[in-house]
């Protein structure tokens, strides 16, 4: 065996003394020829009962559009300026519930919160609210406006490549800034390839929180006196009246930054002439505020106390429940720092003129206890001169985080904890289809640009936990000419 | 970290031994043999990495956004 390995490595030093004798720069081509411009877009739905806004449980029913723009310019015959802006816009059962009351309190009080843009609906019966339905509450839609600029640079032989990013996204919670840039190396004929890549990324919360939360952290112990709350009636386990409820372990973050640091190496080959392959290895570094906000908790060992209907409590965990709401104990305390080793490779192969194998795996491990294993096929089928079929299968495992626990399993005396599923065990299959449209003479045009190629894809999610989702995008690239 | 290094040395050895010259690369340069996600596969990547706790080492982006929705 040593033997085999001291081979193949003289084998791969006598190759590269080679390669340097044989490298010649024949003509310089330009790296993009002219601007492109690419279209895309997509519908996302899901829907589970499993909401991490209402502790592990409740509707996780969700829209979202995404449009954006994608405009390459060559600025020279070695220098690319790519332009990607977008917006994305979704409505969330889960998110609609951080205030799930479908009606202000008696106060119709408090200011600067996201229960004030509730319309003060005057019911009799008081304020319900349902884990299982969208409340009207302003949370339930958002909108994320999102713009990347990155600018390359090719050396003359194209065997050198450098790049540079910025990225700026905004939506009401959030803000996100981010920077980086990278290098990547060609040699051996261009058969090999070595990347390396770092991004950071600076972001901002302006946290929301639930509303019985948000307003015992303005009020402390007198909340149910003032402000939302007062007047209106707390309902214990058994359906009587109390006024025990006194979530004490909340409090609010105090700081709201959340920072990513990413340093990623790829390493590609051409194996032969149908058959290539390429490594990736990331580091990811986060620290700052990794919870989200207005993720409840709920502890097992804490009284109940609820808001609505007290007939309605004992049917609380079944999806027919439409007027009552638990209150939260406090929302999830997760780290702040997390450290994420991601491991991936693909392997493409060309079997025929008709038929390509692109398949991908990845290993990922944290600190936090997750460990996942995804893997994917695409098989491209070239029934014409212009269209492509590819059908694709996806799969996709993960051990939960030991700061898992489902809905109400959480004890107080813990000091991290979440509800949130997305971290808990489940595995996940993903299954759909898609083609592509090119046409290389452009006949198709609009204004000077001629369209290229278009693309179009759907794939239906479903993970054993019950989140279930429908995806479909559509691409359009077009040319100048 | 052993095995992905075991990978990297595996595949150092193998590109030393069998170079395509660029007037055979008809076939690897495809556009299916693209060793990377396609440019419409963004959105599918967004919503993994938001419904699911892995990301990175797929290329594509890795940080940014509370993806908390």
């Amino acid at each position: 065996m040593k033997k085999i390995v001291f081979a193949l490595s003289l084998c791969s030093l006598i190759s590269y003394s080679q390669v340097k004798k044989d490298t010649i720069v024949v003509f310089k081509k330009r790296v993009l020829e002219t601007t492109e411009i690419d279209f895309l877009s997509s519908y996302y739905k899901q829907d589970g009962t499993h909401s991490s806004v209402g502790g592990g449980i409740g509707s996780e029913k969700l829209t979202n559009a995404t449009a954006n723009i994608v405009i390459a310019m060559p600025l020279n015959d070695d220098d690319v300026l790519t332009i990607d802006s977008g917006i994305s816009a979704y409505t969330s059962a889960s998110s609609s519930n951080i205030n799930p009351f479908n009606a202000s309190g008696a106060s119709r009080g408090g200011e600067g919160d996201d229960d004030d843009r509730v319309a003060a609906v005057a019911l009799a019966t008081g304020p319900t609210g349902s884990p299982w339905q969208a409340s009207s509450g302003a949370s339930q839609s958002d909108v994320l406006a999102a713009i990347n600029a990155n600018y390359s640079h090719s050396s003359d032989d194209r065997n050198f490549i450098w790049n540079a990013d910025v990225a700026f996204s905004n939506e009401y919670d959030y803000t996100s800034i981010g920077f980086g840039g990278g290098i990547s190396k060609l040699f051996n004929d261009k058969n090999s390839e070595v990347s390396l890549k770092v991004n950071a990324y600076l972001d901002q919360w302006r946290p929301i929180y639930p509303t019985e939360l948000s307003e015992f952290g303005k009020y402390g112990s007198g909340f149910q006196s003032n402000g939302y709350f007062a007047g209106v009636t707390v309902y214990n386990q058994s359906g009587a009246i109390s006024s025990g409820y006194l979530p004490n372990t909340f409090t609010k973050w105090s700081a709201v930054g959340r920072n990513s640091y990413s340093a990623s190496v790829g390493f590609s080959q051409v194996l032969t002439k149908k058959f290539q392959v390429s490594v990736f290895f990331d580091l990811l570094q986060q620290d700052g505020m990794l919870s989200t906000p207005y993720h409840r908790i709920y502890f097992a060992d804490k009284p109940n106390y609820y808001i609505g209907n007290p007939a309605s409590i004992s049917n609380y965990e079944n999806p027919s429940n439409s007027d009552v709401y638990l209150l939260a104990d406090d929302i999830e305390r997760l780290p702040n720092t997390r450290f994420k080793l991601p491991i991936g490779a693909r392997l493409n192969y060309y079997l025929n003129e008709t038929v390509v194998f692109r398949t991908y795996y990845r290993y990922y491990s944290d600190d936090w206890d997750i460990q996942a294993h995804t893997a994917s096929i695409e098989i491209p089928v070239k029934v014409s001169d212009k269209f492509t079929i590819f059908p694709m299968y996806r799969y996709y495992t993960q051990l939960q985080s030991k700061y898992f626990a489902p809905f109400e399993q959480h004890l107080s005396t813990e000091k991290f904890y979440t509800s949130d599923f997305d971290l808990s065990t489940f595995n996940a299959n993903q299954y759909g289809a898609g083609f592509t449209y090119t046409d290389i003479f452009t006949a198709a045009k609009i204004w000077k640009f001629g369209l290229k190629n278009i693309d179009f894809r759907f794939n239906h999610y479903e993970r054993t936990d019950g989140l279930h989702a429908d995806i479909a995008t559509i691409a359009f690239k077009f040319v100048n000419q | 970290m052993k095995k992905f290094l075991k990978l990297a040395v595996l595949l150092l050895v193998f590109q030393s031994c069998n170079s395509v010259k660029e007037y055979e690369k008809e076939k690897i340069n495809d556009v299916d043999m693209k060793l990377s996600a396609r440019a419409s596969e963004r959105y599918e990547t967004s919503f993994q990495v938001y419904r699911e706790a892995a990301a990175g080492a797929n290329g594509g982006k890795s940080g940014g956004g509370c993806g908390c929705n």
